[in-house]
């Protein structure tokens, strides 16, 4: 085997990299639904547009396992929400404003996936540790 | 003979170092469980022969690195045998890891741990037996 660390340690770097992921999509999906409403700062302008996560799983040389990364943040392309709002100030010459494709409905599924992946990594954590654990009860013995 | 080769004691040890890999795939299968066109893997169980000797279902040959920049090949190498049918139902972003499925087989892989350590514990108990500081 090209690598003398335990595969325990080795199961805890995977899943910690999975907490990594998650954690970020977390970040991307709050940034999502705290631009919500944001409208854009000029007159007609583009308001805030949605963006989403990517996860790519990439070989660790070091490791020799294969984690997972969060890959690019891309921006979602489908089109923005309008509303009739003369009164607005990001409002254009007819008087139609510009909301951001966020979806909240969307978002908060996403954040309950998010939740349920990062419980899962750390649930494989505590199992990786309890095992290890019991390898240290053979010197008790 | 050294205590390392009775057959008790090498069968749990190859045991447990299944156990340690596969909580590792385990580990990998979970948190690769959003990436798209990831598929699970799942290692085979060891067989024993009667003289606690594994016998089949051992993994392939590593290949030997002759140079520090040579590349690993993708997928990481195993001791073992791997299963690749796991994982049965796909999403349509080609990612067929399923948590629940992955988080019963690690609670799983958990408590037989926990077992093979207590028989070896047992085994060891025995040994001091023997030989008279139990």
């Amino acid at each position: 085997m090209a690598n003398d660390s335990s595969d325990f340690a080795r199961s805890m770097a995977i899943a910690t990299s999975g907490l990594r992921a998650q954690a970020g999509r977390m970040r991307v999906i709050s940034e999502n639904i705290a631009n919500a409403d944001s409208t854009s700062s000029t007159a007609g302008g583009d308001p805030y547009r949605r963006k989403v996560p990517t996860f790519s799983s990439a070989l660790d040389r070091t490791l020799d396992a294969q984690v997972v990364t969060l890959g690019k943040i891309k921006p979602d392309q489908s089109n923005f929400r309008v509303k009739y709002e003369p009164s607005n100030p990001a409002a254009d010459a007819s008087g139609n404003v510009k909301y951001p494709n966020v979806n909240s409905v969307v978002e908060m599924t996403d954040m309950r996936d998010a939740q349920r992946s990062y419980e899962a990594n750390v649930n494989i954590i505590s199992a990786t540790r309890r095992m290890i654990q019991r390898t240290l009860d053979i010197l008790k013995s | 003979m050294s205590i390392n080769d009775l057959p008790v004691l090498s069968a749990l040890r190859t045991k447990m170092q299944w156990h340690q890999e596969r909580q590792r795939v385990l580990s990998e299968n979970v948190s690769n469980s959003d990436t798209p066109n990831f598929r699970p893997r799942e290692l085979v169980e060891p067989k024993f022969d009667k003289t606690g000797a594994p016998a089949g279902s051992m993994g392939p040959l590593a290949m030997t690195v002759t140079s520090a920049s040579h590349m690993t090949p993708s997928g990481a190498p195993s001791s073992f045998d791997q299963n690749k049918n796991a994982g049965f139902e796909t999403r349509p972003a080609g990612n067929a890891v399923n948590l629940e499925e992955e988080m019963t087989k690690s609670a799983n892989n958990q408590m037989d741990y926990a077992a093979v350590t207590s028989l070896y514990a047992k085994s060891l108990h025995l040994l001091k037996t023997a030989i008279g500081k139990g």
